[in-house]
């Protein structure tokens, strides 16, 4: 197996000693916090490779052990400039920690920075096979309010509905698998360091899932709502 | 630098304490009547000063109009937001306030964090006489769901007090901090926190790493207008209802009497936690009296939707936290509402374990804000706390919707960036509503502030301004914007919605100045002064005692030098030198203090000195 690089940020002019540092967080000449211009690669800050596929397990005992050096409570006695960096440093890895642990926004983080993240033209747009579906399930849902402001019984309407809901919910979770297989091939892509063409391929693939999930997924919130 | 405390700024008490560096155990620091509670009231004297806790406590009943408590409710809070606390609480509202609410006390108005700011002034007094040192840091305490303007309000509060707020801590993580350090508890705890006026529910993780003990918060939630005052409120109702039907008496909320009923009712509850059944026996106006029996059963009838309203946020926390009740390896119970049984049961039920109560839980925050204090202090650097926002932080899109950039329970510090363009040529400005909440339509949403990205006019969807928003360690906002093309930072101005600007604050730390008590030194110099004076009366009356004869000639010479060297002294301004001077005389005078006694309680008195005889 070939060891994989882990995803670097590139190197830096540390803020305080001035020297040209490879340090991930910290200057590795001088040992201050170190301040990274723009966005920080939520991969890098974990030191992780790019890959969807990550240990849970491993990624708490780094977030753990970073917060004991990033956070804030560590630089209350710092000069204002480091007290600013530290407040910036430990946010960014909160956002970070947050994100890759959720694996639907591990998805979009990654489409994000590898540029290829692109929601729906239409967000309200039915994917065309669920186009019937979709159809039937708005007249219930109309029919349903209508009911509801009339006061007459929707005992009927209701159980339809959720038959509905247990069907897209049931969708849901297919296209969380397929999510789950493109992202095995994405892992797999970046493991063989395959061209560009076959990894455009699966971010277009992970990216038409993403918006067919929360097309999906607002339907099934709409829903539940409206038989709460 | 002074000393750095920890405060418990809570609805009916507030609390300080510190952590002792000899023990590394937190300790609550008490009161000039030895209390450690504080009652968080406030009142106005005739002659304009300030009176605070138990004093003022007492002139609820004989000046209302002057005194105020529980004002913790309208901490951070708009006029709108407590017209249905207005029915319920004798707040007096100047009528002309508009974003920050102004409170009457007799002819003055005050706003929230102002009366907030007594309070802390007060705890800040209380440390600086036990050390005999200033305190000029503290932690504060804050219920975990009180949103951003709660918590920019109660920081404000210690600034008016003459405080940095090093920290807002979360009333519920506070309390665990402190369990933690008292049974090294390891695990998923539950923090149950029903207090005066506000109730919180916290997950907590309790992780033992190489560093250090880590808390991680999981999830919060809570009601920041539920607590024993609702309690007190319905007992109130309940018993006005029945005094009008049958002795046509309508108490006016705002009158003494109703005030004096509450504090009997008060009582009664508090009685109900120990027995079984208590009576209530009430003069009113018309010489009648009105007596009630009260048994726990119906007690409990009367308040369980009291404690009904708890279970909601328990449950959603839970959910959030994405845990089973009875996964919980520990629940505490913080908060003194949390003394009253049927909260103790309704616990123990739900999770299906004993929580811990042994901590008071009255003092457990103030004693968790402590550590924090300490830690933020280096005192201790193995512990580290990871909180979250209760809230979730959104910004209005188009059609009122509200767009979520930070979830609640997202870990803080913790940030989102939005990137914003203009939608028609030559637009000159972006506008910008920031909220905080759950519910998908801003107006449903906490407003937080407004602000207008100025732009440079040029064709639509050319600028590109990208603004970040952050929540701090304290759970509050700050927004930055710059211009991605040429990196530049923007200025923007945040209007709060509901807070005080900087110079309402700048103006109100002026006037500050006309209630603010003399500085530290200058008291502890009054102080000095008063117990100088009366051991120098007491020593006096003593050398004019026949008995007084029987001291030697050195001890006498050595107890005139002492009078001597304390009466110059006492006009210097060393405050040290007359405490010293004072030990000196109480030392010279031990035998002559002896020489007085009667010699059957001689024994008793031993180690007394002559102003104690």
């Amino acid at each position: 197996m070939t060891t994989l690089p882990t995803a670097t940020n590139p190197p830096l002019v540390c803020w305080n000693c001035h020297e040209r540092t490879v340090g991930t967080h910290f200057c590795n000449s001088c040992g201050k916090v170190l301040q990274v211009p723009g966005h920080s690669d939520y991969f890098a800050m974990f030191e992780i490779p790019r890959k969807l596929w990550i240990e849970m397990g491993a990624l708490e005992q780094k977030f753990l052990q970073l917060s004991w050096k990033l956070h804030p409570d560590n630089f209350v006695n710092a000069t204002p400039e480091e007290r600013e960096i530290s407040l910036k440093r430990s946010s960014e890895l909160n956002d970070a920690y947050r994100t890759l642990r959720d694996p639907v926004a591990r998805v979009e983080y990654l489409l994000a920075i590898e540029g290829a993240r692109k929601e729906g033209q239409n967000k309200q747009q039915a994917p065309p096979e669920l186009l019937e579906e979709v159809f039937d399930l708005n007249e219930s849902l109309d029919e349903l309010r209508e009911a509801k402001a009339s006061g007459s019984d929707t005992a009927g309407l209701k159980h339809r509905l959720e038959a509905a809901e247990k069907n897209f919910e049931g969708k849901l979770k297919e296209v969380d698998a397929q999510l789950q297989g493109a992202a095995r091939e994405w892992d797999q892509a970046i493991q063989e360091n395959a061209g560009k063409d076959r990894r455009d391929a699966v971010k277009s693939q992970l990216n038409d899932l993403l918006n067919r999930r929360s097309y999906i997924r607002n339907l099934v919130v709409n829903v539940q709502k409206e038989l709460r | 630098m002074g000393r750095i405390v920890g405060i418990d700024l809570g609805t009916t008490n507030s609390l300080v304490a510190y952590v002792d560096a000899q023990t590394g155990q937190p300790k609550c620091i008490p009161g000039p009547n030895g209390s450690t509670l504080c009652p968080s009231v406030v009142s106005l004297d005739a002659d304009g000063s300030i009176i605070v806790g138990e004093p003022a406590r007492r002139r609820l009943l004989t000046q209302p109009e002057r005194s105020i408590y529980s004002v913790k409710r309208l901490m951070g809070r708009g006029p709108a937001d407590v017209q249905t606390e207005l029915k319920l609480f004798p707040f007096r509202i100047d009528p002309n306030s508009r974003s920050v609410i102004r409170v009457q006390l007799g002819d003055r108005v005050f706003t929230p964090p102002e009366i907030s700011s007594f309070i802390l002034r007060e705890l800040k007094n209380w440390a600086e006489a036990y050390f005999g040192e200033p305190v000029d840091r503290a932690v504060v305490t804050v219920p975990a769901y009180f949103n951003d303007a709660q918590r920019q309000a109660t920081k404000d509060a210690g600034k008016l007090a003459g405080l940095e707020v090093l920290r807002l801590v979360n009333e519920p993580t506070a309390a665990a901090l402190a369990y933690g350090l008292h049974e090294k508890q390891r695990g998923k705890v539950a923090v149950y926190d029903l207090g005066g006026g506000t109730f919180d529910i916290s997950i907590l993780k309790l992780i033992s790493t190489n560093e250090g003990d880590i808390y991680q918060v999981l999830s919060t939630n809570g009601d920041t207008h539920l607590g024993g005052d609702d309690i007190d409120n319905l007992l109130q109702a309940f018993v006005h209802e029945q005094i009008l039907q049958t002795d046509e008496i309508d108490f006016s909320p705002h009158g003494e009497l109703a005030q004096e009923l509450r504090k009997e009712l008060i009582a009664l509850k508090h009685k109900l936690s120990e027995v079984e059944s208590a009576v209530l026996r009430f003069e009113l106006p018309n010489g009648k009296f009105y007596v009630h029996e009260f048994t726990r059963g119906a007690f409990e009838a009367l308040i369980s939707p009291v404690v009904d309203r708890t279970m909601a946020p328990v449950k959603q926390a839970l959910a959030d936290a994405q845990l089973m009740p009875t996964e919980m390896d520990e629940v505490v119970l913080v908060g003194g509402t949390t003394r009253t049984p049927l909260i103790r049961r309704t616990a123990q039920e739900f999770f299906d374990r004993k929580p811990h109560t042994e901590l008071n839980p009255d003092e457990v925050v103030a004693l968790g804000a402590a550590v924090q204090a300490n830690i933020l202090d280096r005192g201790v650097q193995n512990m580290l706390l990871l909180d979250v926002t209760p809230l979730s932080l959104g910004i209005e899109t188009y059609g009122g919707a509200v767009a979520k950039i930070i979830p609640r329970n997202s870990t803080i510090p913790a940030s989102a960036q939005e990137l914003y363009t203009t939608g028609v040529d030559n637009q000159t400005g972006i506008d910008i509503h920031v909220l905080q909440g759950e519910r998908e339509l801003a107006k449903d949403c906490r407003s937080l502030a407004r602000f207008t990205l100025k732009v440079l006019p040029a064709p639509a969807g050319l600028p590109r301004i990208e603004v970040k928003f952050l929540i701090d360690a304290n759970g509050i906002l700050q927004v930055g914007a710059k211009d991605v093309r040429t990196g530049e930072q923007h200025i923007i101005e945040v209007q709060p919605s509901y807070g005080l600007n900087d110079n309402d604050i700048e103006r109100m730390l002026e006037e500050s100045i006309e209630y603010a008590e003399q500085d530290f030194a200058e008291r502890q110099t009054i102080e000095a002064r008063t117990e100088a004076e009366s051991i120098l009366t007491a020593t006096n009356k003593a050398l004019a005692n026949p008995n007084a004869t029987a001291l030697n000639g050195s001890e006498r010479a050595q107890i005139d030098a002492s009078i001597a060297a304390l009466k110059s002294a006492v006009p210097g301004s060393d405050y040290k030198l007359i405490r010293r001077q004072i030990d000196e005389l109480n030392h010279a005078t031990e035998h002559l203090a002896e020489l007085l006694m009667n010699s059957a309680v001689q024994s008793a008195l031993q180690g007394k000195n002559l102003a104690e005889v």
